[in-house]
């Protein structure tokens, strides 16, 4: 069942997709370790460290187009899930610091030690244990979106309403960590990190397998989401978008389908945040910020929902150019990002990948209609209906 | 320098409006004054005691540090030229203080300075001066001041000054306030058991903070019968406390949402005619709030004699550039996004975000203070209630916007294309409504009321380029809550949210008192929300 | 309102319906199995919006509405495959593999109401008579004991009429119909 289930994923577009992310995953590292650096192939290791947080960026946004695209939750707080999931990463890099500390405490971190604290508060329990630590990233934010999503779409709470009340969901995390008695280390963040299971993140090795493994997690999530959106549920899914009470008239639970997907979102949103942090080396109550959140929006929104080549896509390409735009005109970036949102949502409302599929299925339309007129039976495919059609897909 | 000199500007309006005619009343009698009490140096003990009553008779309150100091032996006069200070140890030198301002005047040597000696018949007669400046002095204002000082106080000496000017009060309240004071210095001597019970019973009425705070040392100090009646007073005077706390918090509340009720309207409009959710109306109250600081400074430079009219010239201004900005944003945006409300919610967000880097740019990202017209400053004391007048001004002035544009909606025929429109889109055009002017007015409408917002809100808080941020879930809350269907739903909806926020603070912290709101609306979300002018029934579903 | 009596498969009790003070209708009606019965009356005459709407697909009453609500960005096939009466959970969905009895039943669907030919196409591009045909097609892919039929042939031309009125006498065959309607010669 699982396999067949699995399966479904790949087909001819997947497939590729797969191998461009495969070949990307092995060319990368391979560029910074076997070459030397003055090598012109060389790939120095901040770049490797950029790509990775392009790719926590990517299954980010494959998780906000899951939810967005295929179920149409706008969520503008999956900024919350990430950053949740980037503090579970955190504190287990935290207890990795041991004595290497500035304080040299095995039994707190330094800025307990320095803040006077006595002893670990109970929630840093098992953090040093890197499978209890991974599980918590799982588990904190599929618990989150759980409680809230359970009361939201039981509430039949949808549209701008559910948008806001993500919005605010997030607000209040980013007002909550904030607080100095959370004993989160406030607003400095979690920070200085030496080791990720026993191996300095700042290596090189290290740093090369943290992209190897994000883009893993790309693949992995692409290949969940595909499968997920593919079957039968994922149906269900865009019929609920498409009209949510005739849905439930059908007899089926909209919400436990809702709650379903936008659990495995947060999931999927929570392992970004965990690869994210040992890349960045940081994890603030900043990441809580509202704007964050509707920022990631914007980078499916300029890729293409409902496309999750075009998520992807998105979230590489408007990473890539905010990194540049900060070198160049730093002042001027949100000014682009809004810029270019706008631009996208009043010419291009299906994305950059939604739009060329739509270009590339128009073209073959075109050649099956010639086919048509050349005698046989009248195509039964309206150019609109394949480009929604595509869309759909 | 330019939020420097309006600060600066602002401080001296709010002095003179404070103090207007202590200040210059002080100036005239200063130098009178500053000759007797440089004579209070001079001559003997009687001589000393004629200056202290002469200055006594002056009536000038300024006269009062020099002789408080003068009782405590710190006024002491220069040996080189007689001149009197106030003087404070410091090592082996004296500190100096100008005896009538209290202004730094350097220091002096010891052997420079010489004390201005006094014996017991002198204390006696500055007790009864300072009396008399103060209790029993010819202005009721400042003998009710007085009260309350010697009620603070609690000075058991100063028992018999006040049963002279009980004798001669002859304002009921202040006597009222005599005896309190007069009870609260016998809970600190060593009256007999009796008096003290007695003095208990009349400190119950003040029912305030000091009072309480007296019950409780007194409670503490005291056993038996007296330490029972303290502590049952104690009791009352809290629940009096409790009562005054939670109206206090009523009318905090009342004007957060007043100011929260300008900022709504527009956002309920817009919401309700158009179904735009629009997240950069936040930004129209930083406009308005702007507008505001812009003028008053155009003002304070080219005619300040107008900075009292300013906030008249403001709110039409603030009203027509706001609009006038959302007018652009609806024909240059929102107008081709209609039909997609999650794509509108993204676009309006991001353009909130231009609004506010652009003001930034302008104007600097720091906090602006803008200053406030005479008549809108000073506060009233109501019983345990304190009333700032610019809190006041701005609830009259809400309700009065409020009540306008209830008339607007009522009885024009804007008003009339508006209603249309909200009920029934197709129809309306159909009938030869021009939907889009329509659009683009309420737009303009909802943003002019949100930059009147803007003015409002910059009277009771500091301006700064993000203000308007914290306005879009508040504003979302209200529509949440109250707006059900109609203007007056929000009204009570703005006014219950502003005073629930204000309850929660204390209790749970402003985060946590978010939180707490936000998951009440998330539980309580139930009813779909329509904004204002909602259809109700089978037509909805459509 | 709703119950279900013995042998019969809606019973309604205490209907009235007033339409400006003017009592359209005031009686019991209970319907036999296989009976067609035609309520003649206005707009929202027959409303079950106060029952939940999954209560109502699980009585095995299947309501379709005067507007056809169809899922724009899905096939006709994928329509019908969703309304078909298979289990509904989202686990069961997930793991879902269509059969092949469930695609015999809803090809026979697709001839039932007229739709094969257009099986592959967007459900946005029928014709308003054929997105009515289809929200039959869900309606009879629930497999419910009654049909609740909402001012079917409004908006339909003559043909599209003629034809669902042989539709319906087809599928009354096998269970009851309630048609709320006003067009006359239709009922």
């Amino acid at each position: 069942m699982i396999t067949s289930f699995f399966l479904r994923a790949f087909d001819g577009k997947a497939l590729l997709f797969l191998a461009i992310l495969a070949a990307f995953a092995i060319a990368i590292p391979a560029g910074n370790l076997l070459f030397p650096p003055d090598h012109a192939l060389h790939v120095p290791i901040y770049v490797v460290s950029l790509l990775g947080k392009y790719m926590c960026y990517a299954l980010l946004a494959l998780s906000v187009d899951l939810v967005w695209g295929y179920c149409g939750i706008l969520s503008l707080g999956h900024g919350a899930f990430f950053a949740l999931g980037g503090y579970a990463m955190g504190m287990y890099l935290m207890r990795q610091i041991g004595v290497c500390g500035v304080y040299g405490n095995a039994e707190l971190p330094d800025f307990m030690v320095f803040l006077n604290w006595k002893e670990l508060p109970w929630y840093w329990y098992g953090f040093d244990a890197f499978p209890f630590a991974f599980l918590m990233v799982l588990v904190v934010s599929a618990v989150l979106a759980f409680i809230f999503g359970w009361f939201a779409f039981r509430s039949r709470v949808t549209g701008v309403y559910l948008s806001i009340i993500t919005q605010a969901m997030t607000y209040a995390l980013l007002l909550a960590f904030r607080r100095n008695d959370m004993r989160f280390c406030v607003n400095n963040g979690l920070t200085d990190f030496k080791d990720i299971l026993s191996f300095s993140v700042q290596a090189d090795g290290t740093r090369s397998a943290l992209f190897f493994a994000s883009v893993a997690a790309v693949a992995v999530g692409f290949v969940i989401a595909r499968a997920v959106t593919r079957s039968k549920f994922g149906k269900v899914l865009i019929a609920v978008r498409d009209a949510e009470s005739r849905t439930r008239f059908l007899g089926y639970r909209v919400e436990h389908y809702k709650l379903f997907v936008w659990v495995l979102s947060a999931m999927m949103a929570g392992v970004a945040g965990a690869l994210y942090v040992p890349q960045v080396g940081i994890i603030n109550p900043g990441e809580f910020a509202p704007a964050n959140s509707i920022e990631l929006v914007i980078w499916v929104a300029v890729g293409g929902r409902v496309t999750l080549v075009g998520a992807v896509l998105g979230a590489v390409l408007v990473n890539f150019a905010k990194t540049w735009f900060t070198g160049v005109f730093p002042e001027l970036w949100l000014f682009a990002l809004v810029g270019l949102f706008v631009a996208v949502t009043l010419f291009l409302p299906k994305g950059i990948v939604g739009t060329i599929a739509q270009g590339w299925s128009a073209l073959r339309q075109r050649r099956r209609s010639v086919r048509a007129e050349a005698g046989i039976d009248e195509a039964p495919y309206s150019g609109e209906a394949s480009m929604k059609h595509q869309a759909a897909e | 320098m330019l939020p420097l000199k309006i600060i600066l500007f602002a401080l001296f309006l709010a002095l003179s409006a404070l103090a207007g005619p202590s200040v210059s009343f002080a100036a005239d009698g200063g130098s009178d004054l500053r000759s007797l009490i440089n004579e209070l140096a001079k001559g003997s003990y009687d001589d000393t005691e004629r200056q202290i009553g002469a200055i006594a008779t002056l009536g000038d309150e300024a006269a009062m540090p020099a002789l408080q100091a003068l009782g405590t032996n710190d006024l002491m006069a220069r040996k080189s030229d007689g001149i009197v200070f106030i003087v404070k140890k410091a090592g082996r030198n004296y500190e100096l203080f100008d005896a009538i301002t209290g202004e730094a005047a350097g220091e002096a040597a010891r052997r420079d300075m010489e004390r201005i000696r006094i014996n017991n018949r002198l204390r006696r007669a500055i007790r009864s001066a300072l009396g008399e400046l103060t209790l029993m002095s010819k202005n009721p204002e400042r003998r009710m001041k007085a009260a309350e000082q010697v009620f603070k106080a609690r000075d058991p000496e100063a028992i018999e000054t006040i049963d002279q000017a009980l004798q001669a009060e002859s304002d009921p309240e202040i006597a009222t306030l005599l005896r309190q004071a007069r009870a609260a210095a016998v809970l600190n001597s060593d009256a007999s058991e009796a008096d003290k019970l007695a003095a208990v019973e009349g400190i119950k009425e003040r029912g305030d903070q000091e009072a309480r705070a007296l019950l409780a040392s007194t409670a503490d100090a005291s056993e038996g019968e007296l330490h029972d009646a303290a502590v049952m007073v104690q009791s009352h005077v809290e629940q009096i406390l409790a009562a005054w706390n939670a109206a206090q918090n009523v009318w905090y509340g009342l004007s957060l949402g007043s100011v929260l009720l300008l900022a709504v309207i527009g956002f309920a409009i817009t919401f309700g005619v158009m179904g735009v959710i629009n997240m950069a109306h936040g930004e129209m109250v930083m406009i308005g709030a702007y507008t505001t600081l812009v003028v008053q400074e155009i003002i304070r430079t080219s005619a300040p004699w107008l900075f009292d009219f300013s906030l008249f010239i403001v709110l039409p201004l603030a009203f027509l550039i706001a609009g006038a900005v959302g007018v652009a944003l609806e024909r240059f945006v929102i107008r081709f996004l209609y039909g997609r409300p999650l794509e509108t919610l993204l676009a309006t967000w991001g353009i909130s975000l231009i609004l506010q880097q652009a003001v930034r740019t302008i104007f600097g990202a720091n906090n602006r203070k803008v200053g406030t017209p005479s008549w809108m400053s000073g506060l009233n004391e109501v019983g345990g209630l304190t009333i700032t007048y610019n809190r006041l001004w701005i609830i009259i002035f809400s309700l009065v916007v409020f009540a306008v544009l209830v008339s607007v909606l009522k009885a024009t025929r804007f008003g009339l294309y508006m209603r249309a429109v909200t009920q029934n889109r197709r129809m309306a055009s159909s009938m030869g409504i021009r939907t889009p002017w329509v659009d683009a007015l309420t737009f303009g409408l909802g943003s002019g009321i949100a930059g009147i917002a803007g003015v409002a809100f910059s009277q009771i808080d500091n301006v700064s380029p993000n203000l308007g941020q914290s306005y879009i879930i508040d504003s979302f809350m209200v529509v949440a809550f109250g707006g059900v269907g109609n203007l007056w739903g929000m009204l009570v909806g703005v006014m219950t949210l502003g005073v629930v926020n204000k309850f929660l603070e204390p209790y749970a912290g402003a985060v946590l008192g978010k939180i707490l709101v936000l998951v009440f609306i998330i539980l309580f979300i139930q009813k779909r929300l329509r904004g204002l002018f909602a259809l109700k029934g089978r037509a909805v579903e459509a | 309102m709703i119950a279900q009596a013995s042998g019969s498969v809606l019973y309604l009790d205490d209907v009235s319906v007033s339409f400006d003070g003017f009592k359209a209708l005031n009686s019991p009606l209970v319907l036999q199995p296989g009976e067609m019965r035609a309520i003649i009356g206005p707009n929202g005459a027959v409303d079950l919006t106060t029952l939940d709407e999954v209560d109502i697909a699980e009585l095995g009453i299947g309501r379709k509405f005067q507007k056809p609500t169809v899922f724009e960005s899905q096939t006709v096939f994928d329509n019908l495959e969703l309304a078909l009466k298979i289990p509904r959970g989202p686990f069961s969905t997930l793991f879902h593999r269509r059969s092949e009895p469930e695609k015999a039943r809803i090809n026979e669907l697709l001839e039932l109401i007229r739709l094969t030919d257009r099986r592959d196409e967007l459900a946005a591009n029928l014709s308003h008579g054929q997105k009515q045909w289809r929200e039959i097609g869900m309606l009879l892919a629930q497999d419910p004991k009654l049909m609740l039929v909402d001012e079917l042939a409004a908006g339909m031309t003559d043909a599209e009429t003629a034809q669902t009125a042989t539709m319906l006498k087809e599928i009354n065959k096998t269970r009851s119909v309630v048609v709320v309607e006003h067009d006359m010669t239709f009922v």
